[in-house]
């Protein structure tokens, strides 16, 4: 940063210091509360979901996961799609990117932005454009944290 | 866009209100939110009520737990708890220490010990199906091993 203030003509400098006189400070404060309330709220949603599958059907504490994060995905996918997910994530940012709804979201909102391409390079090619990298990582990570999990059960740590 | 969140909040009120719709079974309703701390319970009438009150209250000892309910069969004696918020990190020791203290104290029964809150809630429930008198000796002993083959298959 230094060595290219150091390369600025005294005419860039004065700009930069005006353009930084301008600029809009972000509201970080305002934006990690809206991003709290929300992400907190579909979380709430997601713990009633998963209340309602264990009250309903056979589901126990350990597997009620799997259902849960399903229909999460699935009602944020319609979402997405009604174009309200959007809205909330304008306002909310992180707190509706981070949870697992946000990754329903990356899907169809690639799928949508590229429909006129055609259904299979168009829709079918960009569909996991976003969602992949969530994939590989979360596939990857498991296998490792898995073959730890392993070693140590081997070696009689766990 | 305004008649989409008109009807997913309508969606939603509907969801809520045939939820709250007045049941005779109103502890296991709520059993997933608050505590309840049924009676404990014996499948056979006359059949160690005492005893399982003396397992309850020595579970209930535990400060980490704060909910349990206790069901007696012919065989086994199911243990079911819920663990304080910030106590379920250390669920597992929890668990090793119950088992422990019950063999102990209680040598001749034998226990399963579940935190699982699928197992609890189908305590309460058929703890309460027992009170009422909807549910016989031999369907409760039915239900309750039901209950035991659930609560194996998730260890």
């Amino acid at each position: 940063m230094a060595s290219k203030q150091k390369k600025m003509t005294p005419q860039q400098q004065k700009y930069q210091q005006l353009q930084q006189k301008h600029e809009l400070k972000r509201p970080v404060l305002k934006n990690c509360i809206k991003a709290f309330w929300v992400g907190g709220l579909i979380c709430t949603v997601g713990q009633a979901i998963s209340y309602f599958y264990i009250y309903y059907f056979d589901f126990t504490e350990q597997n009620v996961g799997n259902p849960t994060v399903a229909t999460m995905v699935f009602l944020s996918m319609l979402l997405t799609g009604f174009g309200v997910y959007d809205r909330l994530g304008q306002f909310a940012g992180a707190g509706s990117a981070v949870p697992v709804t946000g990754f329903g979201n990356a899907v169809i909102s690639a799928a949508i932005e590229h429909r006129t391409e055609g259904f299979v390079l168009g829709v079918g090619g960009n569909m996991f454009k976003l969602a992949g990298s969530v994939i590989l990582f979360g596939v990857f990570s498991a296998f490792v944290v898995a073959l730890i999990k392993t070693l140590l059960g081997m070696w009689g740590v766990l | 866009m305004v008649y989409i969140i008109r009807i997913i909040i309508s969606v939603c009120v509907t969801l809520l209100i045939s939820c709250s719709q007045v049941q005779t079974e109103k502890d296991s309703q709520l059993a997933l939110m608050k505590t309840t701390n049924p009676n404990p319970t014996v499948t056979e009438k006359n059949n160690g009520q005492e005893k399982v009150e003396s397992i309850e209250r020595e579970v209930e000892s535990f400060d980490e737990i704060y909910d349990v309910a206790v069901v007696k069969g012919k065989k086994e004696t199911l243990v079911v708890y819920k663990v304080k918020h910030m106590q379920r990190f250390r669920m597992k020791q929890i668990e090793k220490d119950l088992n422990k203290i019950l063999e102990e104290k209680h040598p001749k029964e034998q226990f399963t010990v579940s935190s699982d809150y699928k197992i609890f809630l189908e305590a309460v429930r058929l703890i309460e199906r027992k009170e009422h008198g909807n549910l016989s000796d031999k369907q409760a002993e039915n239900r309750l091993n039901e209950i035991l083959k659930m609560t194996s298959d998730i260890k």
